[in-house]
């Protein structure tokens, strides 16, 4: 089982000087939402190293939370900063996806 | 993986299906008291057939009877529901601001991106928070096949609609779900197996009958319960959704009520004592032969006694009426003023049948009428279809009987042979009393003629009598035909001929 937890991925990266804020909504332990974790560990490890805040919120313990962002749909990744106004619905398996929501360009995939 | 089942009500397995009332005027008598309490229903229909209306006013009237709910909108906004509420005159935002409803904008962003599979969980943890905070038994999902098109794939859809309904039956909750359709009536073949996972579906379809837009709905199943099975026309009007069943109109054989004056005493004579209070008359003829002055002289008596009646007119003004029967002596204007006389123009093309009958019967449960004149129900058939004309007639004949209110029809014939046409939109069946006008043509001059053609329960006259109208009403007397000969005895009898 997942809790909110806050994580901070630190390390010399090749990512872009932007700082990113993040909050990934999962639904408790169900395939989607574990999948969607792995990924997103993955995926900022690999690209936002160093300047990444990630927050996860599981629906079902925080309801009030998916509420205000309008998450009616599991897993979503919520772009706080920069304010891209950008959502992600799904398990990030497509990482190209998640890079043209953030607006990073030319990284390597 | 899924949560074990919390608070879902033990649900006695006795035949007494618990319910949930809609207080949707007329839905509840069709659904035998409501829909399935803890049950999920589906109600489809195309763009337009009032699902969401339906669906708020499930949620706004449980809310007012002490039963929080939820709507979630995922079609329009939620500004816009209240907005759309406010038109019917509920104030949804006083509701919300008590706790007793929650209305939530489930509309996708369209700058969303999608990467990879997802499902609806956000949207179930939701509505259990909320329920759990408000104690809200009633939620509804408008509509939720837009939400699912997010998926873009029938088999990820089903599924996901598979775990919606086993979520809320688990949860207990009373839901309904309205889903768009595209077909002439049913679920396209995109959603027809909700209807096997539904415990109750109502269709709703709006049609167009001669240029006239008419709604209708149908209970499609209702497992577990009885149901009214007829295609119910139905209408949203200024307060709401409004079914009128069939069911609610039983023609009930009472016995007529006591015999009440027509002011004349002639016509009093032929009809065998008078009318019966609470009974259905037919006046009918061909225009000119002097209907409306009939059933006005007769309902001026009928005022003249304090009763109280009420006119719809389809024919004209009611600054033309008041002023047309000046002239046969039929003063209504000091009724009119005294509040016992009210004339209602209508204007059968301006609405479908059914908002036409809602409309009158709200009038008449306010104005209370002793005695109701429909001038004329040959205009009604200018209200859409001949079938709806016929509704609409035997729905309000139905309700005013039950209230004991006298009903004139008038009916407008076409063509000399009157006699065979009067049975006016095929409403003779439910009338207690039929009156025949017609013009006669004696060779030299054009006489009026009057027959009680019909007249249930009385010993009334089956002679012809000439009718005239004079400056005082009208006369009537025993009818000599072509040769001279006196066709009644009963004038004689009574030393009037």
């Amino acid at each position: 089982m997942s809790q909110p937890v806050e994580k901070t991925g630190k390390g010399s990266g090749d990512g872009k000087d932007k700082f990113y804020r993040l909050r990934l909504f999962l639904a408790d332990s169900e395939p989607n939402s574990l999948l969607a974790r792995q990924n997103l560990d993955l995926f900022c490890e690999t690209y936002l190293k160093d300047c990444y805040v990630l927050e996860v919120v599981d629906v079902f313990q925080d309801f009030r939370s998916a509420l205000e962002n309008g998450v009616l749909v599991t897993p979503a990744l919520v772009v706080i900063e920069p304010q891209v106004e950008r959502m992600i619905f799904g398990n990030l398996s497509d990482t190209r996806k998640i890079l043209e929501a953030l607006g990073i360009e030319g990284a390597r995939v | 993986m899924k949560k074990p089942v919390s608070t879902t009500k033990g649900v006695p397995a006795s035949q007494e299906l618990p319910k949930a009332r809609t207080y949707i005027s007329g839905l509840d008598e069709v659904l035998r008291g409501g829909l399935p309490e803890g049950r999920t229903t589906l109600v489809s229909g195309g763009p337009g057939c009032g699902k969401s209306v339906l669906g708020l006013e499930f949620i706004y009237q449980g809310a007012l009877n002490g039963e929080p709910g939820i709507f979630i909108t995922f079609e329009e906004s939620a500004a816009a529901v209240r907005n759309n509420a406010r038109t019917l005159g509920w104030d949804l935002e006083k509701l919300e601001k008590e706790g007793r409803l929650f209305l939530m904008e489930g509309r996708v962003n369209s700058r969303v991106i999608l990467s990879g599979d997802f499902n609806l969980k956000g949207l179930l943890a939701i509505i259990e928070g909320q329920a759990r905070t408000m104690g809200a038994r009633r939620v509804v999902l408008d509509s939720l096949d837009v939400i699912l098109r997010l998926y873009n794939d029938l088999a990820r859809e089903s599924e996901e609609l598979n775990t919606i309904y086993e979520w809320l039956y688990d949860k207990g909750l009373t839901s309904l779900i309205t889903v768009k359709t595209f077909g002439d009536s049913g679920l396209s073949s995109r959603y027809s197996f909700l209807e096997f996972m539904s415990d109750c579906v109502i269709l709703l379809d709006q049609r167009m009958l001669d240029q006239v837009a008419t709604r209708r709905l149908r209970v499609l199943k209702y497992r577990g319960s009885g149901f009214g099975r007829n295609e119910y026309p139905c209408a949203i009007t200024g307060d709401g959704f409004h079914l009128i069943p069939l069911s609610s109109m039983t023609l009930n054989s009472d016995s007529l009520g006591r015999k009440f004056s027509t002011g004349q005493p002639d016509f009093d004579e032929i009809l065998g004592g008078g009318f019966s209070q609470g009974s259905s008359i037919i006046l009918s003829g061909s225009t000119g032969t002097g209907k409306t002055t009939m059933a006005c002289s007769t309902m001026l008596a009928a005022c003249q006694r304090g009763e109280r009646v009420l006119y719809i007119n389809f024919e004209e003004s009611e600054r033309a009426m008041l002023e047309n029967m000046l002239s046969p002596g039929i003063d209504l204007r000091p009724m009119v003023k005294a509040g016992l006389f009210r004339i209602i123009p209508g204007i059968p093309e301006a609405m479908g049948a059914e908002e036409h009958l809602l409309r009158f019967m709200s009038i008449i449960d306010e104005f209370k009428p002793d005695h109701l004149v429909v001038d004329a129900i040959s205009s009604t058939r200018r209200m859409g279809s001949i079938q709806a004309a016929y509704e609409y007639l035997v729905r309000l004949g139905g309700s005013c009987k039950e209230k004991r209110i006298t009903c004139f029809y008038i009916n407008q014939t076409e063509g000399s042979h009157d006699l065979y046409d009067i049975s006016g939109m095929g409403v003779s069946s439910f009338t207690d009393a039929i009156i025949l006008l017609r013009f006669f043509d004696t060779g030299d001059q054009v006489r009026r003629q009057i027959l009680v053609l019909k007249s249930r329960g009385t010993k009334h006259s089956s002679h012809y009598y000439e009718m005239m109208i004079t400056d005082q009403g009208f006369e009537l007397k025993p009818f000599r035909n072509v040769l001279g000969t006196l066709r009644s005895q009963q004038f004689e009898d009574r030393g009037e001929a």
